[in-house]
């Protein structure tokens, strides 16, 4: 493990709706340059303890430190300028606006703006299919194709670091290769990523290290490898192989 | 049909729907962002009216000052309503019904601007001169410069208000605000200050018309009744949140009246524009561009 301070911390953190708890206690930390993935049944917490460190809820207790200074309770956009990018579940495209203009939003920080030609180029060249769909409202794409441009976007600006929200959910097998393939390469980059997945068979090509969440704790963590070679780890939580 | 007919018919409606959908789309735009039905957009043609007779009557300024005026005037006008009557409200907006309760707090707002002018500028109409005198005939349909300005600046806005919101940042923001709120503010965008925004700049294009339909009609404390109910007629029709659904109704509208001026006579122009709405509104109840689930800028 890395001395370097890390670039997310989060501490104690405890989320929810209403009086109804669903992520309890939990703590963790991004190094930069790394991927961590937080894997998990449905319902047991991923999503909300995305939305809470990114600002979209308000936590009800605990603390997230970014890039050394004190994050949580403020609100979602002063977050994102801050250099955090979330990709939330189900993409958040806008729908019925172009992919080219869904990914222009992503530079939409003053400082990010001015260069939002150059990066687009960058995004086309890394994902080429993205720029075949470029003049195509996003409410037409098929799933995998809203990914990579949910993807796409998220690089629209310099982010410390990339919340990535189930980016297989929904998508037939080769999709999922496909997107998959997309983190890879954002993650070969040395780009942060803190990801969550439900699917666990792709994460090893990108995991650094993997937590393992039931209820709204970490009840596991190591690498991927570590975690698979744990019987019980894997009956309990990652399915028979 | 005549030639003169047909001519007063395109004329007309041209004028009206112009008008109309000036009037109309700052509605729109605002229902389409922030969810809410202005309720104080008639408010905002008023007070246009007021600073064009103060410009144009009691100043005698050059037309585009009492324009430029107008703009500046109601969107500052339109900025504070939007940040004492909706801004408070939106982080209860889980809680509460925020289309209802806006509806009420714009309302009390207009009720309340109102009350100022007559307080100020007392009952009696004002009038205000058209923006440019004289006309034109055209195969005996008499065209005042005035109808035609107030078509042609209309227009212009309206492109104007569709290039801002394709082109630049600020009109990429506010349409992904009004698509999908918490991915605008996942990308950075401030809604805290893009609402104000958006009924600041809503408010000044009601406020340009109101200069137009001053000079056309009058200035009073109730000059903004007739057009708020316009407007929300046209947004209804169109189908709420939609500008193309906004623009459509305004010229269908205008062309309904136009036709039914020409060829039926005034009497029965207004009767039969609503009860053309009417059977609309009965098999389209979401309007002739609305999405019978929501509706999209």
């Amino acid at each position: 493990m890395s001395d370097a301070a890390p670039i997310l911390d989060v501490r104690g953190l405890t989320a929810g709706y209403g009086d109804t708890v669903v992520v309890r206690d939990l703590s963790l930390s991004v190094q930069a340059g790394k991927c961590v993935v937080i894997i998990g049944p449905n319902g047991h917490g991923k999503s909300t303890l995305l939305r809470a460190v990114s600002g979209l809820m308000k936590p009800m207790a605990g603390e997230v430190w970014f890039d050394g200074e004190r994050i949580d309770g403020e609100q979602a956009e002063t977050i994102a300028h801050r250099g955090m990018v979330h990709i939330p579940q189900g993409d958040g495209l806008f729908a019925d606006m172009t992919v080219e203009d869904n990914l222009l939003m992503g530079s939409f920080p003053k400082e990010s703006w001015k260069d939002r030609q150059a990066t687009i180029e960058r995004v086309f060249e890394l994902f080429p299919i993205v720029r075949d769909k470029r003049a195509q409202r996003a409410r037409t794409l098929s799933g995998g194709e809203r990914r990579l441009v949910g993807l796409g976007r998220g690089l629209m600006r310099e982010g410390s670091i990339l919340l990535i929200d189930e980016p297989s959910l929904g998508l037939a097998p080769v999709m999922i290769d496909n997107v998959y393939g997309a983190i890879r390469s954002i993650v070969e980059a040395h780009r942060t990523v803190l990801l969550v997945e439900e699917n666990f068979t792709h994460i090893g090509e990108v995991a650094d290290k993997v937590h393992v969440l039931e209820t709204g704790s970490i009840v596991r963590s190591g690498s991927l490898e570590a975690l698979m070679a744990d019987r019980t780890v894997v009956e309990t939580y990652l399915g028979v192989l | 049909m005549s030639s003169s007919d047909l001519v007063a018919i395109v004329v007309t409606t041209i004028v009206f729907g112009s008008i109309y959908g000036l009037v109309s789309i700052g509605m729109t735009l605002i229902y389409g962002t922030l969810r809410i039905l202005d309720m104080s957009q008639g408010s905002m043609v008023m007070v246009g009216g007021f600073v064009g007779w103060g410009i144009l009557t009691v100043a005698t300024w050059n037309p585009v000052v009492a324009l430029v005026a107008a703009f500046v005037v109601t969107f500052v006008l339109g900025t504070f309503t939007e940040l004492i009557s909706v801004q408070p409200l939106m982080s209860r907006r889980g809680e509460i019904d925020f289309e209802m309760v806006t509806f009420i707090t714009t309302f009390a707002v207009a009720i309340v601007l109102a009350n100022l002018a007559l307080q100020i500028f007392g009952p009696f109409q004002k009038n205000v001169p058209p923006l440019i005198h004289g006309g034109v005939s055209i195969l005996g349909v008499h065209l005042d410069y005035h109808s035609m300005l107030m078509a042609f600046t209309s227009i212009l806005l309206m492109i104007g208000l569709g290039l801002f919101l394709s082109r630049t940042r600020w009109g990429f923001a506010i349409r992904a605000v009004a698509q999908d709120l918490d991915a605008a503010r996942l990308m950075g965008v401030p809604v805290g200050k893009l609402y104000p925004l958006t009924m600041g700049l809503a408010s000044a294009l009601a406020g340009i018309g109101g200069v137009f339909l001053g000079a056309l009609y009058f200035a009073s404390p109730t000059s903004g009744d007739l057009p708020l109910l316009t407007a929300l007629i046209v947004v209804i029709f169109g189908g709420l949140g939609s500008l193309k659904g906004t623009l459509y109704a305004a010229y269908i509208i205008g062309l309904i009246q136009a036709l039914a001026i020409v060829l039926v006579g005034t009497t029965w122009s207004l009767p039969i524009l609503y009860g053309v709405i009417l059977l609309v509104l009965i098999f389209r109840p979401y309007g002739l561009f609305g999405n019978p689930s929501e509706a999209r800028l």
